[in-house]
């Protein structure tokens, strides 16, 4: 078990490697030069030259990957170029508007996506079963911006019930209104999300169902419920966990998108910003932020899957 | 609800408040059971009419081959046929009717007062639970039972299996627990609530013949400590024999024989039964042909107005096939489906075609292995780490890896034209050892000398020689033929590659494909369209079509019915006189590999352990090793010995001990240290009978059990 | 359905109505009428026309990238799985860094290096589907491997080229092709995504994602902009999935594990 762990760290560690070197490499090759679009269009060549000695762009690639690295190890990933401030609390600023987003919009994914993936399961081919199919169809066939979009046009524009963008301040608004300007971007995001949940959980809950164990528990006299809660589920929840891992993935994508839809500060929409304007700093930090979080989330998924599958927590006797 | 009066008693042994059965009285009475179902192909009819009695106390065995129903009967009896099922007729257990049951009532049944054990213990425990658990829950739902006098019952119950150390399988989880293991997990499970009747469907069918006989054996041993009643369901008339009281003889749905074992499997009535036993080789039967039944199973879509087993029948008259067959008695509680099953005669037989002298060793054999070893190296979880540096920058961690001699040092020659036989359990490293010599299992150590020239570890371009030569038949039909391809064109592009046999035009294929027994126009089928048996004709059709001197047969006769079995044995044997081919021939099955071969080798752990002529294989101076599989394997004849204090091995998997003899570990006849620090001397007794062991010669030809053996021994040799 | 779609964008350039780029002035916000079926543009553009064309995108794209996902995984994933050792290593680990991008950003981090184009658009969703095709066609190919048909190529002396392609690639091809085709509604909906945040398709380009990017302003006066390409969006990839589920039901049920 420990060296399982002790593997997977480390394989994270270097997959991080890469991807940072990747996102360095290229950002490197951006069109336009950084000193020429830093000087502004004018500038003669002394001062870019200039420009290009201080922020070391002489220097072999190597050794500027080097120092990028070592300093964004320290929380330090630079100066943004268009806004002229450091990159780090900007990053930490918005990556926190956007953790709460993505948070409840989890939590709702894994009650309902779990909760309807089983249900339907259960209720294979009945009438409850083709309904929430359906319904999954519409979920995973449809984009989350046009949900988002249709969101905005019924609760804030036709009803008015909520506001169509922007986030609310804790301090300023109060709990209530800072909450109401979360609720349609974590709906839209949940959406989409559940219904992918929904159906790979029904499908490994099924395969469990009509597995040789179950037919044995059956044969037992077990009840049903029990069968379904204390056989099934349990080993169909397996590789859920995997697939919410992946989701965790889609969830971070499908931010940058709820976030252009509803205009929410978060940093999906700063990261499009410094793409529009390319601000390289910023670009790199907001990458290697969401990667770093997928990651981990993929490391937690590989952790929690370990302990709860007997045949990796214990081996052979 | 009833419930348990002395629950909290300590006594494993516990009385439960129940009608109480009488030895011998009918406990189970199957009336005109009758089953279809519904498939995409039409209305299938799975049962027709089947009814049996099973009484208390005693054990009924339901024998069929596959598509014969007999699992159906267990899943009826349960209530655990699917929603596609339509079920007719009676089964009543102490008066009730199981087959009318509503569920709810139906669920307080299973598991109280039936249990079953199905065929595949390595997926019949739930993987995510601990073993213990899964057994302990029926107490728990049908008793009430608090989980700790459940769990102390359970650890009673698995201590009774023959478990060494019943607690810590109990908080094991399954995968941790070897096949047989398991199995008796499954069975102690099924037995927890003291049920009056117990189903086993195929319970040993997926385990080696040594676990089989110990299970057998508990079995046994648990019905009568618990005046127990069995529905044993197999397709194996040897474990019948070792098991059964009665036996029940189903063929395509319909019962065609019931009766007693000794009379069923000694005095065989209905053609079918007598065909089987016809076509099953024998352990230490003289050489005989054996006898296959023609054709294949019926269309069950259709039942025929006739006798069912018309169409295969030797003895067929117009008769058969215009009035239906009833059961009737030959005498009293043996009846039989046939109406003429007296006048008959025995099962005809299937003459050799010419004989053959026995190939003798000679200085230019077809295939020689000097010191064959062949390693695997597997990644052990929690065997450790080292650190490595890796691309010289980062200390990665690697996991130690276990090293495995799958073929741990073998010596073999075989002679042109000779059907060596290698026999051994899994694990024993037999199917490693058929791919290493073909040169298919990457590099190895010891040498490989193919028609006198030296094939080690050359590479896949200098082997052309050697790839036309050698051929392999498989072991399972389902897997060996590409299904994406036309058997015809899977044969020609064999015949085309090497270019011996023919040009691989389509008249060259089908002269081949009819040499392997098929009719015209199978040319343009797929895998899919065909039987086991004829997929298994094509995979040696396919092996003939690049015209080879040597064929390695890996089990090619274990996924198939016994009695398609024997038309394959027997067509192995023809292309074996005919085209002068030498075999390899590898099989976990000690009959066949002694009926078909002319010399066997015994495998354990990579090592032969015995080696010689068929029949002095089979009979003493044994290897211990050859000696408990003999014992294990079952026998169909009535009257085969059965010994009281068998020789057993110690635990069910393979272990290995490097330095010394490889059996060490498990040898009931282990004389001391020796036998794990040294290894064995080769015993050589007459005819080239070599056996590994540290017994003394002298005290191998005293085998306590068979007196007699000094006569044999005499005879077999020559 | 599928078919219609697929014949109505093919067709498109011939039966649409209006001209998809052509501004006029005098019909613009226009609502649904008998003239223009679902209204008219904030520059007087026919609504339909442009759907009918961006379904040529749409569609286009999306069987485009997950061409271009098969064309680079598919082989990489064989050799992985007949192989093995070293190259699956190798090919593998590959696999885990894209894979640690979210998929959008993959998509972001390739358009945003340089100035958007369609056919950038296309490359970039194809290669975010490459590491789940690498991976599926490599699980197939080791089952595949297992066979001992494959086994039995070998004892006869086949090439690899020939195991390879002759052997294993028929075999493997039907769980390819089934999950390919729901590769296809992933890849539109991603190639929306991108438009709609403005790295795919750019202006005056019909793409469904862009038209509802420029038409969430007018959400208010003139919502049928926006809802008409997200309901063709929506109708097109039910099409597709239902195709891929009877795909999915004709070639092996058991496939249901590999998505």
């Amino acid at each position: 078990m420990s060296i399982y762990i002790l593997r997977r760290l480390m394989g994270i560690t270097g997959v991080l490697v890469v991807i940072s070197m990747l996102v360095f490499a290229i950002t490197q090759i951006m069109p336009g030069d950084v000193a020429n679009v830093l000087a502004g269009q004018f500038a003669d060549d002394a001062t870019i030259a200039a420009i290009e000695e201080r922020l070391g762009l002489k220097d072999p690639f190597y050794v500027q990957y080097f120092n990028w690295a070592v300093s964004a190890l320290q929380g330090d990933f630079g100066e943004s170029m268009v806004m002229e401030q450091p990159v780090s609390p900007m990053i930490a600023e918005a990556f926190g508007r956007s953790l709460v987003l993505a948070f409840f919009a989890f939590i709702l994914v894994v009650i309902f996506g779990i909760g309807i993936g089983v249900w339907s399961a259960v209720r294979r081919d009945k009438p409850t079963d083709h309904a929430l199919s359906m319904f999954s169809y519409l979920g995973i066939s449809v984009p989350e911006f046009f949900w988002g979009i249709v969101c905005v046009l019924l609760f804030a524009r036709l009803l008015g019930w909520l506001p169509s963008g922007g986030a609310g301040n804790l301090s300023e608004d109060g709990l209530l209104g800072w909450s109401a300007h979360l609720v349609l971007p974590v709906l839209t995001l949940t959406f989409t999300l559940v219904a992918h949940v929904s159906r790979l959980t029904r499908s490994s809950m099924i395969e469990a169902l009509d597995s040789q164990y179950v037919l044995n528990a059956r044969a037992k006299g077990l009840p049903e419920r029990h069968i379904v809660r204390g056989h099934a589920l349990r080993n169909a929840l397996l590789p859920s966990i995997t697939v919410l891992a992946i989701d965790v993935g889609w969830l971070l994508g499908n931010i940058v998108v709820v976030e252009a839809v509803f205009s929410y500060p978060g940093l999906g929409r700063l990261l499009l910003f410094a793409i529009e304007r390319h601000d390289l700093p910023l670009i790199q930090a907001g990458i290697l932020v969401i990667a770093l979080v997928y990651c981990l989330a993929n490391l937690a998924a590989d952790l929690l899957y370990a302990f709860l599958n007997p045949k990796i927590r214990y081996g052979q006797l | 609800m009833r419930t348990l009066r002395d629950f909290t008693s300590d006594s494993a042994h516990w009385v439960k408040e129940q009608t109480k059965v009488d030895k011998g009285a009918t406990l189970l009475s199957v009336e005109e059971m009758s089953l279809a179902y519904d498939s995409d192909a039409g209305r299938i009819s799975a049962l027709s009419s089947v009814s049996f009695d099973l009484k208390a106390g005693r054990t009924m065995a339901l024998v069929g081959e596959s598509g014969s129903g007999k699992s159906s009967v267990a899943k009826a009896l349960m209530g655990l046929l699917g929603s596609n099922a339509s079920l007719k007729g009676r089964a009543k257990l102490l008066g009730t009717d199981l087959l009318s049951l509503p569920e709810e009532q139906h669920v307080q049944f299973r598991g109280r007062d039936i249990g079953i054990v199905f065929q595949d213990p390595f997926t019949s425990l739930n993987p995510g639970m601990r073993v213990g658990q899964q057994i302990a829950e029926p107490l728990i739902w049908h008793y009430g039972a608090d989980p700790e006098e459940a769990m102390r019952r359970t650890v009673a119950a698995l201590a009774a299996m023959g478990m060494p150390d019943p607690e810590q399988v109990a908080t094991a989880y399954p995968h941790q627990l070897s096949g047989g293991m398991q199995q008796r997990a499954l069975i102690a499970g099924a037995l927890i609530c003291d049920p009056k009747l117990l189903i086993l469907d195929e319970p040993t069918t997926a385990l080696d013949v040594t676990v089989e006989a110990r299970i057998l054996e508990l079995l046994e041993q648990t019905r009568n400590d618990r005046n127990l009643s069995m529905l044993f369901i197999t397709h194996n008339l040897g474990v019948v024999n070792r098991i059964a009281d009665d036996v029940c003889v189903l063929y395509a749905g319909e019962v065609i024989e019931i009766g007693p074992k000794d009379k069923v499997l000694g005095n065989p009535s209905h053609p079918y039964t007598r065909g089987l036993l016809a076509s099953l080789p024998l352990l230490r039967g003289e050489r005989r042909r054996i006898a296959p039944i023609p054709g294949g199973f019926p269309d069950l879509r259709t039942r025929p107005s006739g006798c069912i087993f018309a169409d295969r029948c030797p003895f067929a008259e117009a008769d058969c096939t215009s009035t239906r067959q009833s059961l009737r008695a030959l005498r009293p509680g043996h009846e039989v489906r046939c109406w003429k099953s007296e006048s008959t005669g025995a099962w005809p037989e299937v003459k050799r075609k010419g004989t053959r002298a026995r190939p003798v060793a000679s200085d230019t054999p077809i295939l020689e292995a000097r010191g064959l070893r062949k390693v695997y190296h597997r990644r052990v979880p929690g065997g450790g780490v080292t650190w490595e540096w890796k691309a010289g920058i980062l200390p990665l961690p690697t996991l130690q890896t276990e090293a495995l001699a799958a073929v741990d040092g073998i010596d073999l020659r075989l002679e042109r034209g000779e059907i060596l036989g290698i026999v051994g359990e899994s694990g024993s490293g037999k199917s490693s050892f058929g791919r290493t010599i073909l040169q298919l299992n990457g590099a190895y150590s010891g040498q490989v000398l193919f028609n006198n020239g030296d094939v080690t570890n050359l590479t896949e371009a200098e082997l052309t020689d050697l790839r036309s030569k050698t051929q392999m038949v498989f072991q399972n039909p389902d897997s060996s033929l590409n299904p994406r391809r036309r058997v015809g064109e899977a044969i020609a592009r064999a015949m085309r590659l090497h270019d011996k046999v023919g040009g691989g035009t389509r008249e060259d294929v089908e002269r081949l494909i009819e040499r392997v027994g098929l009719p015209q126009g199978y040319y343009d089928r797929y895998p899919s369209q065909l039987s086991g048996g004829e997929k298994q004709r094509i995979g040696i059709a396919r092996a003939l079509a690049t015209g080879p001197e040597f064929i390695v047969c890996d089990e090619p006769v274990s996924g198939l019915d016994v009695s398609v079995q024997a038309t394959i044995l027997n067509l192995l044997e023809e292309l074996r006189d005919e085209l002068g081919l030498s075999y390899v021939f590898i099989s976990h099955d000690l009959a066949v590999v002694g009926h078909l071969s002319d010399r066997v080798a015994v495998m354990y752990a990579g090592r032969i352990v015995e080696i010689g002529q068929a029949s002095q294989v089979q009979a003493p101076p044994f290897h211990p090793y050859t000696e408990v599989l003999l014992e294990s394997a079952p026998d169909p004849r009535p009257s085969a010995v059965r010994r009281e204090n068998k020789l057993q091995m110690r635990g069910d998997t393979v272990s290995r001990s490097p330095a010394g003899c490889a059996f060490a570990a498990r040898c009931p006849r282990k004389i001391g240290t020796i036998c794990e620090e040294t290894a064995p001397p080769l015993r050589t007794f007459d005819g080239g009978h070599t056996i590994a062991c540290h017994i003394s010669p002298d005290d191998l030809v005293r085998s306590p059990q068979y007196p007699e053996s000094e006569k044999d021994r005499t005879s077999d040799s020559q | 359905m599928l078919g219609v779609l697929i014949a109505l964008s093919l067709l498109a350039p011939f039966i649409i109505p209006y001209d998809p780029v052509a501004l006029d002035i005098t019909s613009r916000l226009q609502p649904p009428s008998t003239a223009h079926w679902l209204g008219t543009d904030e520059y007087g553009r026919d609504v339909l026309s442009r759907i009918l064309m961006g379904g040529k995108l749409s569609l286009g794209l999306g069987f485009a990238a997950t061409a271009v996902s098969l064309l680079l995984g598919v082989p990489l994933g064989l050799w992985a799985g007949y192989r093995g050792g070293r190259y699956e290593e190798l090919i593998l680990r590959g696999c885990d860094v894209l894979m640690s991008f979210p998929p959008i950003m993959l998509g972001l981090l390739i358009l945003a290096v340089t100035p958007p184009a369609m056919w950038k658009l296309i490359i970039a969703v194809g290669i975010v589907y490459v590491p789940a095709t690498v991976r599926l066609t490599r699980a197939v190919t080791l089952e595949i491997v297992s066979e001992e048909f494959i086994l039995a190529a070998r004892v006869r002396g086949e090439r690899n080229s020939y195991i390879l392609l002759k052997e294993i690639l028929p075999n493997a091809m039907a769980p390819i092709v089934v999950e390919a085709s729901l590769r296809v509604t992933f890849a539109i909906l991603l190639g929306a995504a991108l438009s709609f945040i403005g790295l795919g398709a750019q202006p005056p380009s019909s793409d469904w994602g862009l038209m509802i990017s420029e038409a969430r302003p007018l959400l208010d006066s003139a919502p049928w902009i926006a809802l008409a390409p997200g309901f063709a969006m929506g109708l097109t990839v039910i099409a597709v999935n239902l195709l891929g589920d009877g795909l999915r039901a004709t070639f092996d049920p058991k496939l249901r594990r590999h998505n």
